[in-house]
């Protein structure tokens, strides 16, 4: 399940109060994570947690729950 | 003189054949997937493939002259399926593959603007997005007749020889004037401009554009640009296609989620020549971590064309900055100026050439005279688009369209033995750009020396990471939003710096007054553009009556926009 830090670095990336993101959200439902801004969330989110993730990984991510999992396998949890 | 010889094969089919016969081993097309090994078509087995599916197109019933609309993600069969298209003599026309973001309505309704004027008449795509698309076909007064999936289609099963044959000599005697493929501008909900283009628009163009840039035989393009857009089609498709080189495709929802693709590509393959809009070397100076860069060479490339939105100093110079190291040549940087109207450049840096730049005073240009700055003037670096193609002019005209000196700005009329024939059913809105021969193209610009500096546009348009979007389609799909008052609502480009391209802004009236009800009509707003594929990056709200019209009585984007970004109004809420 997704937590609730990095849900809220993809809602401060978009300048977002809320919105219901789930393990299964995808970009596109999101309003305002186009691709332009997709690579901006994924550097928030590496700088926030402290990782660095291929290009190769983040092109794999089909969900957000996707993410997750490539934020707590690069922090070796 | 250019050492393409348009008269040794004046049809595109002719041409292909032609470079089939001539380097059949060559790759012509480097089909790129992140992570695996490329997919090669090289110009025999493409064209030998690209036949095979002329027959089947044939045998589905589709006629010379039908406008086919390719709907396809990175496919390594959509070339030979393209050129299959192209051989029976029908049209091809590649339509941007429908975002997830984008509502199905509203994806329809693109679809029929541009078969209104169009006329599109069959429409190729894959099975998956059937559900989608068979409503078009069964609506009625459809100009769409049918829906094939070519990617279903036995292509290894022997031809048919005698239909194989007869499409053959068809297409030997096809006229270089004749049509040979359909470009839509951009545009959701039926602002599309259909741009039709001949062989001799294409042929000369691949004369003009390889002799300025010096094609070689040893040069390979690389891309990941879209193929619906005509840098991408002309510039990294039809361009090396027919001069006979290789080009390199890479998928461009895969690029902008992994950048570095690209630079692996470079470096693999050597490329040497590569277009990209500005944004895009933003991206690369800015959002590639350095441990991905490990291996990488640009030592190849002598030529990265920015093209297809303002070019910046800034974003050159932080790419030239950061690259230096992978081996890049500071004068690889090169910049051009064109449009799908005159298929596509009409200007070019020299290669091998320091890309020009001048300082002007900024006071002075904002007042249409370019002179160098000097001392503490507020000052701003113009880049450079280079010198006139062969076959290309250009006038830099006052409003009355009249000529006007060099360092001077005024609006860019081109003409170009390139030139399309007009919008396609849609002879109004031809009347309005085209006149004497002249496209009117609604950029800004000057001549100095013997160099085009583009600097604004005319035109409302905006241009977003190279796409063009018009505000008209944002103001309709946000004018219906909760708590926003119909018809008075403006969208504009606000330049980013930072992502080196311009960003949506919309400013609307709103009788709202509580900061939550303000929060909540900007979520509105952004839903009512995500349906149409559309990223408001900012939005203001203002009161009701705020808004100046213009003298038709509608508000204007310019005036509004001029009185938001000038003053601190406390009545504008932005966010």
């Amino acid at each position: 399940m997704i937590s609730e830090e990095l849900k809220k670095v993809i809602l401060d990336e978009l300048n977002l109060d809320d919105f219901d993101i789930k393990d299964e959200t995808t970009a596109p439902e999101v309003p305002g994570w186009d691709s332009l801004n997709h690579i901006n969330i994924i550097i928030a989110v590496e700088k926030h947690f402290n990782v660095k993730f291929k290009g190769y990984n983040v092109l794999r991510l089909k969900n957000v729950g996707d993410l997750q999992k490539l934020i707590d396998s690069s922090k070796g949890k | 003189m250019s050492n393409f010889n348009i008269g040794e094969a004046p049809t595109l089919w002719q041409r292909w054949s032609l470079n089939a016969k001539k380097n059949s081993d060559r790759d012509a097309i480097i089909h790129w997937n992140a992570g695996e090994e490329p997919y090669r078509w090289t110009f025999q087995t493409l064209l030998e493939t690209a036949k095979k599916f002329s027959v089947r197109i044939k045998e589905a019933g589709i006629k010379p002259g039908d406008v086919c609309a390719i709907i396809m993600h990175h496919n390594p069969m959509f070339y030979p399926l393209y050129l299959g298209i192209s051989r029976i003599g029908a049209l091809p026309a590649i339509l941007a593959y429908p975002n997830p973001r984008l509502h199905p309505d509203k994806f329809r309704q693109g679809i029929e603007g541009m078969s209104q004027r169009s006329g599109l008449d069959w429409i190729l795509t894959e099975k998956s997005i059937e559900p989608l698309i068979k409503p078009l076909v069964e609506k009625q007064g459809s100009t769409i007749k049918s829906i094939f999936f070519p990617l279903e289609w036995d292509i290894n099963s022997p031809i048919d020889e005698i239909t194989d044959a007869e499409i053959e000599t068809a297409a030997l005697a096809v006229n270089p004037s004749d049509a040979v493929l359909l470009q839509h501008s951009s545009g959701t909900t039926g602002l599309q401009k259909p741009v039709v283009l001949s062989h001799n628009a294409i042929l000369n163009h691949v004369a003009n554009l390889s002799d300025a840039l010096k094609l070689n035989d040893s040069d390979k393009v690389v891309s990941w640009l879209p193929l619906y857009h005509d840098m991408g089609l002309i510039g990294a498709y039809h361009i090396p296609m027919a001069f006979g080189i290789p080009t390199i495709q890479i998928d461009p929802f895969e690029w902008v989620l992994a950048p570095v693709l690209m630079l692996e590509a470079i470096t693999k393959e050597k490329a040497t020549i590569c277009w990209i809009p500005n944004f895009a070397y933003n991206i690369f100076a800015d959002k590639i971590d350095e441990e991905e860069l490990e291996g990488i060479s640009l030592e190849s490339l002598r030529a990265l064309i920015n093209c297809s939105e303002p070019v910046r100093a800034d974003s050159n110079k932080k790419f030239a900055d950061r690259f230096g190291k992978y081996g890049l040549n500071p004068s690889a940087l090169a910049a051009s100026y064109g449009m799908a109207e005159t298929t596509l450049a009409v200007t070019l840096t020299e290669p091998g050439i320091l890309i020009t730049e001048l300082t002007v005073d900024r006071n002075k240009l904002a007042n249409g005279i370019v002179e160098i700055a000097e001392g503490n003037s507020a000052s701003r670096i113009c880049v450079s688009s280079g010198k006139l193609l062969n076959g290309c002019e250009i006038r830099i005209v006052d409003e009355k369209r009249n000529n006007i000196k060099d360092d001077l700005v005024g609006e860019i009329a081109v003409k170009s033995i390139s030139m399309f024939d007009g919008y396609r059913n849609y002879p109004e809105k031809t009347a309005e750009v085209i006149s004497d021969g002249w496209y009117f193209s609604g950029d800004y610009g000057f001549k100095h020396k013997d160099e085009f500096f583009v600097i604004g546009r005319k035109k409302d348009i905006i241009i977003v990471a190279g796409k063009n979007i018009y505000p008209e389609d944002i103001e309709d799909a946000v004018n219906h939003a909760e708590g926003v008052i119909p018809g008075r609502v403006i969208a504009f480009g606000e330049e980013d710096q930072i992502m080196g391209t311009e960003q949506v802004s919309v400013i609307a009236e709103t009788k709202s007054e509580t900061e939550s009800e303000k929060n909540l009509i900007r979520m509105n707003m952004l839903k009512s553009a995500m349906a149409i594929d559309i990223n408001i990056h900012k939005i203001y709200l203002v009161p009701p009556r705020w808004l100046i019209k213009s003298s038709a009585g509608k508000p204007s984007r310019k005036a509004n926009k001029e009185r938001l970004l000038n003053g601190l109004d406390p009545q504008v809420w932005s966010r």
